[in-house]
């Protein structure tokens, strides 16, 4: 019988974790992350958790010590925020080139400067690239569940990459709702036993070289460095199908049946649609009721999974509105819009039509996407689909 | 360099003065010992006199009628009794008191090393006394796996090649290494193209992370029960003291079990020889290059051992390849205790590409970093504090070495007297730090007495904290 707790995000990311059972955590706080790790390092006082923690001196130390442990053969767990994933990314490239099949969550933050320590997804969003798998958490139940579902994808043999199980800072961090733990026996037998150092190790009884020289000039030449990068882009390119495959598994076992990829809301009939990614997607469901109201019929289509990008569920998902507004939490600064939207673009370059679309940009500073944020981007939205013109982008709390 | 010979050690912290070596040696050779234990200058503690088959034998001078040789295969000063005249001048020749008289028949009675088995050393109870064979690190260690593939890329008469490969001789297969960016992996550690150049386990970690690394597989090994394998790093002094001191000193403070070694060639010699913290003041390197308006490096190097030292780690050396035994018993502690703790070995090593040495030098260019006291050889564990492990007494002056390394070639007179000052300094610290702790400080501190106001300068000359400018505001 599974228990029901009320807690924050940062707790249900926490009980994820536990109940993953991973062999180390190496921890280093930050706002807004702290608590998560602060309750980690509770459960393995009191007992719940037997991982091994480490109190590292550093982000940088935090994935390096679990870089270790896990090619020793260890399930390893951490999360972290902003400034702390950007002290952590010269082990957090080399992260997925190794194929080191971890769970990191993101609490996601701006990233300084202007000195911020609120909420927003400028964290995640600039290491879009790196090749970690990056899942977006709508709820704290959501946090929770996706964190076993994460092992589960990342220690699949076809996969084997490292995972970012993304909430937002604040909004998922700290505010509190009811979320319903399940019995460690589910998750255990979901899971099944961890291989995650089979490819590489660190191991006597199995000596091997853990990342020679590759490339350059002579030798055999830059044909296993091309393999080796070939053989990240499959694995993404699997895991769309094995992502897919866990949370319906998760979801048979749970009764919890998370959109995997894509969530469609009142998409059937759309004529407009908005395109949100993670806890804002409540308000926009908000919004978009209020809109189905006075009969205008707008749907949503909410981006779980981030990376890989699903292109094809996208472009399918939008192929029949007339017009889509992009809604992000961070900023694109080459491209002079939101992050999301332009990789939606990309997505539309695969219909045989072109669907006008505008990017928007809101809850920046930490602030709240509302409700009537979400209507102006509608409004906005409905114009273009009548053929006003796209303006990039709209900053939606620039006079809040 | 003369040839090799074995020879009889003496441990002094070892010997309890029980005198069984002499009466071995007397009832052996049927007369006066030929080995003298004699009580030293504190108590308890004593003192060896025995001949010490000198390279350069006082007593053979000194001998009128040639009764003294020193036979040039054994080593051993061999005494004729038919060419000696009994006139006891090689007793006052000798320095060491090496040579006795056997009063009963008023002749020299001096050690043989008895064929080669010497009975003194079987005798002694407390392994005080050593039997040491020449290359007795080649006897036995020769014979153990060569854990690196031959030919390795390394520049000719490499030292940190010969750290890497004495060192995986010492510890053998069951290990991890870590072979951070540097000139370990540059000369094929872990190999090209996906084969290796080691045959244990082996990696190549950023240059910036390798403790924190090394502290994740000890843990989880540790997890599961096998703690018998040594996890260690080769690392260079880039890495260590620079950009990846944050994840040394994190896993030192934290007391993480591994063995961290520290191949000091002071500077970024596999990525073209540019400065790092160790570097030494007044040292040309690519990016402290020698021209008009610059000869060097213009500040002194941090001392990384004695930082090391600081965190309390479970074992602190320094150790060079110019004295290899040193570095041989360093080596078996720093494994010992790098399953309890924190180990840290600072190796020191020319290097001679880009220290601009000969490569045959390189050894000489160990030897007198030693004996002119720029390198310090001395040990550390959190019970027994700092240990030289060769006196730093009788040093050479600085520019005995300084004048063979190459990279020194620029150096004015006044930056000479900077090395030869810092090197007194570092010393005098050592020294300090060395010497028995003093006595613990009152229980209760006295209060402090009511600041005085500061004394007048002395003379015009007092150096002057710097003027602060004004700045106004608009």
């Amino acid at each position: 019988m599974s228990k029901v707790i009320v807690c924050d995000g940062n707790e249900a990311a926490a009980w994820g974790a536990c109940l993953s059972r991973p062999d180390m955590v190496a921890v280093y706080p930050i706002t807004p992350q702290s608590s998560l790790v602060e309750y980690l390092a509770k459960f393995i006082a009191e007992g719940k958790m037997t991982a091994d923690l480490v109190d590292v001196e550093g982000e940088h130390s935090v994935l390096s010590v679990l870089h270790g442990a896990c090619l020793a053969g260890a399930r390893t767990y951490s999360a972290t925020s902003a400034q702390g994933l950007a002290f952590m990314f010269e082990p957090y490239f080399r992260t997925p080139s190794l194929r080191m099949p971890m769970v990191v969550s993101l609490v996601t933050r701006d990233a300084v400067s202007p000195t911020c320590v609120w909420g927003g997804q400028q964290d995640a969003m600039t290491v879009k690239e790196v090749g970690w798998i990056h899942m977006y958490c709508e709820t704290q139940q959501e946090i929770l569940d996706t964190i076993p579902i994460a092992y589960k994808v990342a220690e699949h043999p076809d996969v084997m990459l490292p995972v970012n199980v993304n909430h937002d800072g604040n909004y998922l961090s700290y505010g509190v709702a009811r979320v319903e733990l399940p019995d460690q026996e589910i998750v255990d037998s979901f899971l099944g036993e961890k291989n995650v150092n089979w490819h590489a190790c660190l191991d006597p009884e199995r000596p091997m070289a853990v990342d020679p020289l590759t490339g350059g000039a002579g030798g055999i030449g830059p044909s296993t460095f091309v393999k080796y990068r070939k053989g990240q882009c499959s694995g993404m390119q699997m895991a769309l199908q094995v992502i897919e495959e866990a949370h319906a598994d998760w979801g048979k076992r749970t009764g919890r049946y998370w959109s995997p990829l894509i969530e469609e809301y009142r998409m059937e009939d759309a004529e407009v649609a908005l395109v949100t990614i993670g806890s804002m997607t409540g308000a926009a469901k908000d919004a978009v009721d209020e809109a189905r109201l006075d009969g205008r019929k707008v749907g949503i289509v909410k981006i779980k999974t981030f990376r890989p990008f699903p292109v094809q569920r996208i472009a399918k998902a939008l192929s029949k509105v007339r017009a889509i507004g992009v809604v992000d939490r961070a900023v694109n600064f080459g491209w002079n819009s939101g992050p999301v939207f332009q990789e939606v673009l990309g997505a539309l370059y695969h219909l045989p039509v072109r669907i006008p679309a505008m990017s928007f940009i809101g809850g920046l500073a930490g602030a709240d996407i509302t409700v009537e944020h979400f209507a102006r981007a509608i409004d906005r939205t409905n114009r273009l689909a009548a053929g006003e013109a796209a303006t990039l982008p709209v900053w939606l709390n620039e006079n809040d | 360099m003369g040839a090799a010979f074995d020879t009889i050690a003496f441990k002094a912290s070892l010997c309890d003065g029980c005198g069984d070596c002499m009466t071995t040696c007397s009832k052996v050779k049927q007369g006066a010992s030929r080995i003298s234990i004699v009580p030293g200058a504190a108590e308890a503690v004593f003192e060896l006199a025995i001949c010490r088959q000198c390279g350069d034998p006082k007593c053979a001078m000194v001998c009128p009628s040639g009764a003294l040789t020193k036979d040039g295969g054994s080593g051993v000063i061999g005494w004729n009794s038919d060419k000696c005249i009994d006139c006891l001048l090689c007793t006052a020749g000798c320095a060491y008191g090496g040579i006795a008289v056997d009063q009963s028949v008023s002749r020299v009675a001096k050690c043989d090393q008895c064929d080669g088995d010497p009975e003194c050393v079987k005798a002694c109870p407390t392994g005080a006394l050593e039997f040491r064979k020449a290359g007795s690190i080649y006897k036995e260690y020769g014979e153990r796996e060569d854990l690196f593939v031959p030919g390795l890329s390394g520049c000719l008469g490499c030292n940190s090649e010969l750290i890497m490969r004495h060192a995986m001789r010492k510890i053998g297969r069951n290990s991890v290494l870590a072979t951070p960016p540097g000139c370990i992996p540059g000369m094929g550690s872990v190999g090209y193209n996906g084969k290796t150049g080691t045959k244990v386990p082996v990696f190549h970690p950023l240059l910036t992370n390798t403790a924190s690394m090394l502290a994740g597989i000890r843990r989880y090994y540790d997890k599961i029960g096998r703690k018998d394998i040594v996890v260690m790093a080769l690392a260079g002094d880039g890495g260590t003291a620079d950009c990846g001191f944050h994840a040394v000193s994190g896993a030192a403070e934290r007391g993480e079990k591994i063995l961290y070694v520290c191949v000091d060639n002071e500077g970024y010699m596999n990525t073209g020889m540019q400065r790092s913290g160790t570097t030494p003041y007044g040292s040309w390197t690519s990016t402290t290059p020698v021209g008009e308006h610059m000869k060097g490096k213009t500040q002194d190097a941090k001392n990384l051992p004695m930082i090391m030292a600081a965190h309390k780690c479970r074992y602190v050396a320094t150790a060079s390849t110019g004295y290899m035994e040193d570095l041989y018993e360093k080596l078996d502690k720093a494994i010992e205790a790098s399953f309890e703790g924190f180990s840290y070995l600072h190796i020191y090593s020319p290097c001679p590409t880009g220290w601009r040495i000969p490569s045959s030098k390189v050894i000489d260019a160990c030897r007198l970093s030693v004996e002119t006291n720029f390198v310090t050889l001395w040990e550390y564990t959190p019970q027994t504090g700092i240990r030289f492990t060769r006196s730093p007494d009788n040093a050479l002056p600085i520019t005995a070495y300084v004048k063979m390394i190459g990279k020194y070639r620029h150096l004015s007179q006044d930056q000479l007297d900077h090395i030869q000052t810092k090197v007194d300094e570092q010393v005098a610290l050592l020294r300090i730090m060395a010497a028995e702790s003093p006595p613990p400080p009152p229980a209760h501190r006295q209060p402090a007495a009511p600041a005085a106001s500061p004394a007048p300068a002395i003379g015009g000359d007092a150096s002057q904290p710097p003027v602060r400018r004004e700045i106004s505001r608009n």
